[in-house]
């Protein structure tokens, strides 16, 4: 199966409301997808990983999909952490 | 798409009329809005405990077509709870045992994707094995 990857260095730090729009996108795709952020790797689905990452500004983040969409997977979710991570909340 | 799939529902059963309004809302928010998350906190006159009644109204105005999932805060809203499902036969609905913070965030997002209600639950569930730090 196709496999993506991509990293983005954050403006903003992933709190609350950036890691729910991530682990939604995440959820709606067929791929798996993961996030890293320095030494942890968590499920982009889980919302509760994504915020357990504690990913903060200026750190860089790794969106890697696995599956069928993980390219389109892969833009869409930088896509959203960028957008999210500038407005924050 | 004009048309949305219809996603799963979500009540929070609470002893508080203030904790239940103030995850609904945290959940609502951190999920982007789109799922129905209804507060059932309280008695009847807003006092410390759990209504039957309340609960049994915020799982209809839940339901859009893919089943509610209930989340009680304590074990002893479970009580209230089962005792509402049991007047309600035929109700697709799914009392989880999660944290309810969490659980509460968990399932949310995991509704918004559009996952179905199993996958919800599951979604509260394995909220038990997520760390703080």
């Amino acid at each position: 199966m196709p496999a993506s990857s991509e990293s983005i260095t954050l403006t903003g730090d992933l709190h609350a409301r950036p890691a729910g729009a991530l682990a939604v996108a995440a959820g709606r795709v067929a791929a798996s997808v993961s996030v890293t952020a320095g030494s942890k790797t968590v499920d982009a689905k889980s919302v509760l990983g994504v915020m357990g990452l504690g990913a903060t500004r200026g750190q860089v983040v790794t969106v890697s999909a696995d599956g069928p969409d993980a390219a389109e997977a892969v833009a869409a979710l930088i896509a959203i952490v960028s957008e999210a991570t500038r407005v924050g909340g | 798409m004009s048309q949305v799939a219809p996603r799963v529902g979500i009540v929070l059963v609470s002893h508080s009329v203030q904790l239940a309004e103030g995850a609904a809302d945290l959940a609502g928010q951190v999920s982007g809005g789109t799922v129905r998350v209804l507060a059932a906190g309280g008695t009847e006159d807003g006092e410390l405990g759990t209504s039957a009644e309340k609960v049994a109204l915020a799982v209809a105005s839940a339901e859009s077509g893919a089943g509610v999932l209930v989340l009680p805060d304590l074990g002893s809203a479970v009580l209230t709870v089962r005792a509402m499902l049991e007047d309600m036969p035929g109700a697709r609905v799914v009392l989880a045992d999660a944290p309810f913070v969490e659980g509460a965030v968990a399932a949310t997002v995991t509704a918004a994707a559009g996952a179905d209600l199993k996958a919800v639950a599951t979604a509260a569930e394995e909220a038990w094995h997520a760390r703080k730090l």
